[in-house]
């Protein structure tokens, strides 16, 4: 068998190392519990189906066994399906809990039990702000608005008139998400076209408190630009 | 189609070690044919500050057929193939379940090519001789290729490029030596700025002219002129307007009076939306003298 020459060993090398290979992320995110919308007052006697949402530690809603509790249960108890029933006077802690082994969750609302029959809704947010900022060193900054447009059944984003994006990076999309570090299972918003000053983006059929950032992500570097966190005002 | 790329800064840039930066002709009928494989990979780029940001790991590896041919005594053509060009980008999996977020993936095929004529306007024997070459920069590769349209084997535009050579080789001692310096301007197409690039080279030699060690610095400046990515739908790889000042060092080692091995490296200590990391090459050639 015929040795291989010098030149040809050292390309069979090259070739051989030109393979794909792998990088790693760390997209860890605090689990986070979020309750839908509840009643804050509870007529004794009554009871109130409660419902949760659970994401995990890269941001994906899970199906999870949530355990709930009422910091009082003679006032309000509830069931580990978050079946709440008011016994007497007075004020509880709701609580729905999930622990993975290692990032334990909780998310907690106040319920007030009244003699009268009135239910008095929690209204959702229909505002949410927050600030965009660059996590690299390309200029990316503004605050931001995220609020419901009820008549056209959408929410927009409305970005303020101090918002600067560097143009000189191509391929610059801007999400909604739950996990900051990355684009899986966010929702493509779509391409940066705008980058200096005031503008929108109308984006139908996503609740508002659906995600819990924004995030802008340079396809073609596989990487994260800058974002912002979703919070009341 | 506004093209935005990496590929102009590597090709063009730093594997730019690959080329004859001197203003000496080839003798009439006598050629320099080099095969060489060069290549880089890279996980962070020079942003548009200057400053540098990471990136999905990517790899650019070009095996190259370049050679040098004298029509006359004074006018030399050169080419510069890259025949087999691949271009890798990573996997990105997740550091917390081990799952894959992004598929990596990798496209090969032919590269960019260079074809140049390089004309010396002094005579053979001058102490400085002086020439000029224009390289025309032909777009054979793919230009946006992989899922996104970010993986590349050329730039996809036809560039001009005139430049103006000088040099002069001298005695250090019982060593020769040389110097060179070009300068030279880039008319790029399809939206790319054009460019000034300069460039100085020196080179020594030892083991009895069988060993050639050159050091060299190649800079290429925008003129700003081009498309930026406001408006771009493109989702290519780098963006336009890139800029270096890229150092190098070149061995050339003559096995035989005519065959020999090279190695190089080059990297940038100043950039604008280039690769962050050196490129490497090695060859063998032949000095049909």
């Amino acid at each position: 068998m015929k040795k291989l020459t010098p030149p040809l060993a050292i390309l069979a090398t090259l070739l051989f190392w030109s393979c794909i290979g792998d990088d790693f992320i760390n997209d860890f995110v605090q689990p986070e519990i979020r309750l839908s919308a509840a009643p804050d007052s509870l007529t004794i006697d009554s009871s109130f189906q409660y419902s949760a949402r659970y994401f995990n530690n890269v941001g994906i809603e899970s199906d999870v066994d949530l355990e709930w509790s009422s910091s009082d249960p003679a006032v309000a108890s509830i069931d580990q399906t978050g079946m709440v029933t008011a016994h007497a006077l007075g004020t509880v802690d709701i609580s729905a809990r999930f622990d993975d082994g290692m990032n334990p969750a909780v998310a907690s609302v106040s319920l007030h039990t009244a003699e009268n029959p009135i239910v008095i809704v929690e209204e959702e947010p229909d505002t949410l702000v927050g600030r965009i900022e660059t996590t690299t060193f390309y200029v990316l900054e503004g605050d931001f608005t995220l609020y419901e447009d009820l008549d056209a059944g959408t929410i927009v984003l409305s970005i303020a008139d101090d918002y600067r994006a560097s143009s000189a990076l191509p391929g610059l999309y801007v999400y909604l998400t739950n996990n900051p570090n990355t684009i899986v299972n966010a929702y493509e918003i779509g391409e940066v076209d705008v980058f200096q000053g005031a503008h929108e983006y109308v984006i139908p059929d996503v609740a508002i408190d659906a995600y819990s950032h924004i995030l802008y992500f340079c396809k073609p570097f596989t990487v994260k630009v800058g974002d912002g966190e979703i919070v009341e005002p | 189609m506004l093209k935005r790329i990496l590929f102009a800064a590597i090709l063009s840039g730093l594997a730019i070690s690959l080329s004859a930066q001197g203003p000496w002709a080839q003798p009439q009928g006598k050629g320099f044919f080099k095969l060489s494989e060069w290549w880089t990979r890279f996980d962070e780029h020079f942003t548009d500050q200057g400053r540098r940001d990471p990136n999905l790991t990517t790899g650019v590896y070009n095996t190259t057929l370049y050679a040098e041919y004298g029509l006359t005594d004074r006018l030399t053509t050169i080419v510069n193939f890259p025949f087999f060009s691949r271009n890798t980008m990573n996997n990105l999996i997740s550091e917390v379940n081990g799952e894959v977020l992004v598929d990596g993936e990798a496209i090969n095929g032919p590269g960019d090519a260079e074809i140049a004529a390089k004309y010396t306007l002094t005579q053979r024997g001058a102490k400085v001789p002086f020439a000029l070459s224009l390289t025309l920069g032909l777009p054979l590769g793919e230009d946006a290729g992989g899922r996104l349209g970010n993986l590349q084997l050329g730039d996809g535009e036809f560039n001009q490029l005139l430049q103006a050579h000088i040099g002069s080789s001298f005695k250090l001692g019982n060593t020769n030596a040389y110097w060179a310096a070009l300068a030279g301007v880039n008319n790029r197409t399809q939206g790319f700025s054009d460019e000034f690039r300069w460039g100085l080279e020196g080179g020594i030699n030892f083991a009895q002219d069988k060993l050639w060690a050159i050091l060299r610095i190649r800079a290429v400046h925008s003129f700003f002129n081009g498309e930026t990515a406001v408006g771009n739908t493109s989702t290519s790889l780098f963006a336009n307007n890139m800029e270096f000042i890229s150092p190098g060092i070149e061995l050339n080692y003559y096995i035989t009076p005519t065959l020999g091995v090279s190695a190089g490296a080059a990297g940038a200590v100043y950039g604008q939306l280039i690769a962050g990391s050196p490129g490497y090459s090695v060859g063998v050639f032949l000095d049909v003298k």
